[in-house]
């Protein structure tokens, strides 16, 4: 459904994305793991038409998305719900949830959505008049992800989702993200700094580092995670390890 | 001469040892060449390169765009015209002077040193107030500033003639005494910038949040500026009243704020060379768009560009370099030392220019 | 107590004034983050829309000559237009563009724009008579109150209702708020981003119009400066009310009309011409305490 074929991205004169290559297929879960800088916001991003790769190609269900502005390639039906939640605090929680709606010619529809999300994030549905940065982090968390539902994409791309929140809030977010993944018949494509969680959520898994994707498997093989770690933190083939610590001058000093 | 230490030096202050190689060139081979229009044209282009760099002075280094630097001109103009011009006229004509200044008649540079300090005592009292703003914020000030010292100085008639003239001040200045303050304040700027002041600046500029962390007092870095600023600017003014003769004061307002402006966004508003070159550029602009004006004759009819050519030409100009090139001409860059040498590292200066 | 009763309505007139053109510059403020420096000869093209372009000093109304239901909407879609234009050639390539830049570029095109009026119509000021009528008085009480206030007062009501039900009620509305926020973000939910932008800068020259008509209509005269003091004063009022709010522009335009006119009315005869540096020195006594303004909003603070 998603291909990303070899993009680079460059951020002034530095190298975010060198050649990052990777696809979901219609229904799946894909989840990117990697440290802190490794590029997975830019690669989203680059998908979701925020930043512009100077080469390769980004295609959805073979439609090209190189170029698009971000609100054509929300009308292709992918939904991104940025890191740090980005609610608009200033505007209630029904006009949040509901500012992806405009686009959309089936009101009714779109009213069922509101109800169905509702159901799902009962806890919004208490707050829905009041305006969104008075919400807890979790109650955001909620929001954003709904807000990116009431558009009815086919791809949701939800970047570092457990960022900032109480583990037990995120375990709450992945069980309403996998209940939705089948009663909305959503692909999910999710960053995640932790390989843990992702083990038990995800079907398939890339590992990312400094701008390249250095691993892609299935979570199944996966599960010991030797290789996720060595992809992550580099040690596969000693490059990338780093330099076995000497003690210090002052140190040998004391110690003789 | 092919000493390390004294290529070292010179390599050190290239950016404002070349600048004022060029600017001086330029002079003498204007005055040798032309006539007194020329000397004309050349000593105002000086006296505004003067002001230019002070102005870059403050706004390159802090980031903060500031539109009142005309108002400070004003103020030194006035200033020193007072202290210089004839004090029978005064007595008669501008009745609010204060005595020491209706009574005598001071020396040129007394008087060019006081419009400075004037303008400098009004930038602390004035910056103090409005540096803890926001930088849009403080901009907005500024252009406000403008407006008020605009309407101060037209309204107050017993001590500027209000929107008649103050007439009479000696004609002092000519080309190679704005050339000499015009190196002066080249100097001045390139000295701050290099000094612990500008660089201190130029951090909070890149980075507001970084800078305080590092314990960079913004408040007191920035008015530090700004007065240092404002002072060569208030000296410009004084110049630019002993070079017209004349004082008005619709003169020191948005024309003026504007070619200043423009000379600074289309040299580089971030750079020393950006400045100087500006104000050379502009000029050259000026005088094209001028001559337009005035007309060719072709074939016995006159073609000319209507009255007002110039302002919307050189607005024009200043959009599209601000659409194109908004770093202007010189990408914000000094001067590049045009000899490769054997040793690699870069000096001071050059590791003080942004990186892009 | 009625020469206060009269000052505070003058005072609410011409607070109505600054409030408009505030709301003007807050609304592209807001969205953009522009500094929009070309505003207030936005109000001086609409002031001269109304005439035929000449060089004489009596102006010869063209526009202004037709009825009221006519010249208000002409001079609105001219204004819109000039708006539209400005963002299109200039503002729409700028989108990423630093403050300072903006700034520039916005002083740029009113600078243009000052100097083709100036090329048009000459540099003397015109006299002109729009509505003149409504300088007549109207007997309130003991109050003797020209028309022209009250409707300038009645006008800027009925505007600001307007755009408070059209940003809270109306899904353009909605979008143009979140777009204000997070443009980013609205951007990835399916908000058009030119089609808002537009949008702001329609609204923003409907206004710029509105303070036009108004402002002619007090005044009587054309003049190709006419705008820079209206500027300075609406963007002094956004800097008091709180950069980034609505209602802090319009509460700034307010105050800076309060402060004028008492200046105006009770500062000694002698002080009374520089009634503009008195005001602007209030102004600054605010700042010193509250650099935010008076309704600080999140646009400015940087989250570290």
């Amino acid at each position: 459904m998603l291909e990303v074929d070899n993009i680079h991205v460059n951020y002034g004169r530095l190298q975010a994305l060198r050649g990052v290559s990777l696809s979901v297929r219609e229904g799946e879960i894909v989840c990117v793991v990697g440290p802190n800088g490794a590029g997975k916001s830019t690669t989203l991003g680059a998908i979701a038409g925020g930043v512009t790769p100077h080469a390769g190609r980004i295609t959805l269900r073979g439609q090209s998305l190189g170029g698009l502005p971000p609100e054509a390639v929300a009308r292709l039906g992918v939904s991104l719900v940025p890191e740090g939640r980005h609610v608009f605090g200033s505007l209630t929680v029904a006009e949040n949830l509901r500012i992806g709606t405009f686009q959309r010619r089936d009101r009714a529809a779109v009213a069922a959505d509101f109800e169905r999300i509702l159901e799902h994030f009962p806890r919004l549905r208490e707050r829905l008049q009041q305006p969104a940065g008075r919400l807890s982090g979790g109650e955001q968390q909620m929001l954003v992800i709904g807000r990116a539902l009431m558009t009815r994409p086919r791809l949701v791309m939800v970047d570092e989702p457990s960022l900032g929140l109480a583990p037990k809030i995120v375990d709450q977010v992945y069980d309403i993200l996998i209940k939705l993944r089948h009663a909305a018949n959503l692909t999910l494509l999710i960053n995640e700094q932790s390989s843990e969680r992702v083990l038990k959520f995800a079907d398939r898994i890339y590992v990312m580092r400094g701008g390249r994707i250095h691993l892609e498997d299935r979570a199944a093989n996966l599960q010991d995670g030797k290789a996720i770690m060595q992809a992550y933190f580099g040690f596969a083939d000693g490059t990338g390890a780093p330099p076995p610590l000497s003690p210090a001058p002052t140190m040998k000093r004391a110690a003789e | 001469m092919n000493s390390p230490l004294v290529m070292r030096q010179i390599r050190e202050w290239w950016p404002v040892l070349s600048l004022a190689a060029i600017v001086t060139l330029v002079t003498a081979i204007a005055i040798w060449m032309g006539g007194d229009e020329i000397k004309v044209t050349l000593t105002e282009m000086l006296i505004r390169m003067t002001v230019v760099i002070a102005t870059y002075l403050f706004i390159g280094n802090s980031g903060i765009l500031s539109f009142g630097h005309i108002g400070f001109m004003c103020i030194g103009a006035y200033a020193a015209g007072w202290a210089t011009c004839n004090p029978a006229w005064k007595q008669l004509m501008l009745t609010g002077l204060p005595a020491f200044l209706q009574e005598n008649e001071y020396p040129f540079l007394l008087a060019v040193g006081g419009g400075g300090l004037l303008a400098a005592i009004v930038a602390l009292i004035f910056g103090a107030a409005v540096i803890r703003l926001s930088g849009i914020a403080a901009s907005i000030a500024t252009f406000a500033f403008l407006a008020i010292v605009n309407s101060v100085y037209s309204n107050w008639d017993s001590v500027t003639a209000g929107t008649s003239s103050i007439i009479g001040i000696p004609q002092v200045v000519g080309p190679w005494e704005a050339l000499a303050f015009a190196l002066v304040s080249m100097v001045v700027a390139y000295v701050f910038q290099q000094s612990r002041y500008g660089l201190m600046l130029k951090a909070s500029r890149d980075d507001e949040v970084a800078a305080k962390a590092s314990a960079i007092d913004i408040v007191k870095v920035r008015l530090i500026a700004f007065v240092a600023s404002a002072f060569l600017v208030g000296v410009g003014g004084a110049l630019y009243g002993h070079f017209l003769g004349v004082l008005t004061v619709d003169i020191f307002y948005m024309g003026l704020t504007f070619v200043t402006l423009s000379m600074l966004v289309v040299g580089g508003i971030g750079s020393l060379f950006g400045a100087v070159s500006g104000v050379l550029i502009v000029t050259l602009i000026v005088q094209v768009l001028r001559a337009f004006e005035a007309g060719f004759k072709i074939g016995g009819a006159t073609v000319a560009l209507p009255q007002g050519s110039q302002e919307i030409g050189l607005g024009v100009i200043m959009a599209l370099i601000l659409l194109f090139r908004p770093s202007g001409l010189t990408k914000s860059r000094e001067v590049p030392w045009p000899f490769t040498t054997r040793d690699a590292r870069p000096t001071a200066a050059e590791q003080a220019q942004p990186a892009e | 107590m009625i020469g206060f009763l009269q000052n505070l309505i003058d005072a609410l007139s011409l607070g109505s004034l600054y409030a408009l053109a505030a709301l003007g510059i807050g609304l592209l403020f807001g969205i953009l983050r522009l500094t929009n420096f070309a505003h207030g000869d936005f109000i001086s093209f609409g002031a001269y829309a109304l005439i035929v372009p000449s060089l004489e000093v009596t102006a010869t109304k063209f526009i202004g000559n037709w009825p009221w239901y006519l010249t208000l909407p002409a001079i609105a879609a001219l204004v819109v237009l000039l708006a539209l234009l400005s963002d299109f050639l200039v503002f729409r390539k700028l989108r990423q563009a630093s403050a300072p830049t903006l700034m520039i570029a916005s002083f740029a095109v009113g600078y243009v724009i000052q100097n083709v009026i100036l090329m048009v119509y000459g540099a003397r000021p015109k006299a002109i008579d729009v509505w003149s009528s409504l300088q007549q008085q109207v007997v309130i009480g003991e109050l003797r109150v020209p028309q022209l206030q009250l409707v300038t007062i009645g006008i800027t009501i009925v505007l600001m209702l307007g755009l408070s039900l059209f940003l809270n009620r109306t899904s353009y509305g909605v979008q143009m708020r979140a777009a204000a926020e997070d443009f980013r973000m609205a951007r990835y939910l399916g908000v058009k981003a030119n089609f808002v932008i537009g949008l702001a800068f329609a609204i923003s020259g409907l206004l710029a119009a509105m303070v036009s008509l108004l402002f002619v209509s007090q005044t009587g005269t054309l003049s190709y400066v006419m705008g820079v003091p209206l500027m300075l004063f609406a963007f002094i009022a956004t800097v008091i009310g709180g950069m980034g709010s609505l209602i802090g522009a319009v509460i700034g335009g307010f105050a800076v009309g309060f402060v004028s006119v008492m200046c105006q009315a009770y500062l000694p005869e002698e002080l009374r011409s520089f009634r503009d540096a008195f005001v602007f020195a209030i102004v600054i006594a605010v700042l010193i305490f509250r650099p935010s303004g008076l309704i600080p909003t999140k646009a400015l603070v940087q989250r570290v």
